[in-house]
């Protein structure tokens, strides 16, 4: 059943206001979802006034002052900075995105930072995706070759089919998009949700993979494939720029003409 | 990992609101909409069957600001479900999934269903 609602123990309180020592007259309110597991309180929202004389331009380069200056205790999930690995996928300014590729200089007013939405919070900002990785393992995600074929070689790929890749291949698995759709709030352990459909896409489009009709059939499903209303939230928030709403609809369109 | 305790994030109460999610769920209350429509269609089939002094309530109903609101939200909820049908279509055809295609497309379909239900207004009463 669809609750637009959160739970009684989700309920955001007001938090802490942490306000700025340092004096300075370039500051930034920044307000964070905090949730401690150790506690059994509910969220609270904090409040942080930051620096921003000293700080790099990205909201990530922001988390990182507050963990270090202010509040050690602000947890979230961090690795390259550069936008490769996924790992500081967060909900900024109302949509879901990359912290470090997004600048907080691009953000009027005050930020607001939650995590992932619709998800199971770990703690403050760390959301928990055990069940979207297990949808990603269930679309097997590796190449496919019939096994009564030895292939000595490598299989060669043609420019014009590597190219079919492109726009999928990209995608570095940071969740965004699946967690700012509505269908897969509503739906999440049915639906597979954009992120795991544009991978299904992926392998479907592989030139080099022989299961093409298998994949197919596997998504082929009314809650795996057809939830997609195409909102497009997912496309709108991808912080590579890639597009699942496409990949989807490209799926739907092979399955109509296949 | 299950575990009740651990508080759900928050969704729709934080997420921004875009063209296209606006529309997507306009999309649903506009077919919902339309079933009421149609189910006010049905009634008044029914009312007319019944005889005259029925009629005239129904039609004293109709009439009035209230009616005439509902019957021109009507018209507005057929024509946007229509024109918003027509723009799934074209995604199904795999056209239009940029973003900015997605926009335009979008207000395109806005724009129009609130000029079709003036045009067809203004023909219903005879002003063209």
């Amino acid at each position: 059943m669809v609750k637009f609602s959160l739970p009684e123990n989700s309920k955001i309180l007001k938090g802490q206001y942490f306000k700025d020592k340092t004096g300075s007259s370039n500051l930034k309110i920044v307000h964070i979802y905090r949730w401690d597991p150790e506690k059994n309180e509910n969220p609270r929202e904090d409040t942080f006034e930051v620096n921003l004389d000293m700080c790099g331009n990205k909201v990530l380069d922001i988390l990182n002052k507050i963990k270090n200056e202010i509040d050690s205790s602000l947890t979230f999930r961090k690795s390259c900075g550069h936008g490769v690995c996924g790992s500081c996928a967060m909900n900024v300014d109302g949509v879901n995105t990359l912290s470090c590729m997004k600048s907080h200089k691009d953000i009027k007013g005050d930020i607001r930072i939650f995590p992932l939405p619709h998800l199971k919070v770990v703690k403050d900002l760390v959301a928990d995706l055990s069940m979207l990785y297990k949808q990603y393992e269930s679309i097997e995600p590796w190449l496919k070759t019939k096994k009564s074929k030895l292939h000595e070689n490598e299989i060669n790929q043609s420019k014009e089919n590597r190219e079919k890749l492109d726009g999928l291949y990209e995608c570095i698995m940071c969740a965004c998009c699946s967690t700012s759709c509505p269908s897969y709030w509503w739906n999440g352990e049915s639906y597979l949700g954009p992120a795991v459909l544009l991978q299904a896409y992926r392998w479907i489009s592989d030139s080099r993979d022989e299961e093409k009709k298998e994949r197919l059939k596997m998504v082929a499903d009314k809650l795996k494939l057809y939830r997609c209303h195409t909102i497009m939230n997912c496309t709108s928030s991808c912080p590579k720029g890639l597009n699942p709403a496409k990949a989807i609809g490209s799926i739907k369109k092979m399955l109509a003409t296949s | 990992m299950n575990d009740s305790k651990n508080p759900l994030s928050p969704h729709l109460q934080i997420y921004r609101w875009h063209v296209s999610s606006l529309l997507s769920i306009t999309h649903r209350i506009s077919g919902v909409i339309n079933l009421l429509a149609l189910i006010s269609i049905f009634s008044w089939i029914i009312i007319l069957s019944i005889g005259e002094s029925n009629y005239e309530i129904f039609l004293l109903i109709i009439n009035s600001f209230f009616g005439k609101f509902i019957l021109i939200g009507f018209t507005w909820s057929m024509c946007f479900h229509s024109l918003s049908g027509v723009r799934h279509l074209v995604w199904d055809l795999g056209y239009g999934y940029e973003i900015k295609t997605a926009n335009i497309s979008g207000i395109i379909v806005i724009i129009s269903s609130l000029f079709l239900t003036i045009i067809f207004w203004l023909f219903a009463r005879g002003l063209i």
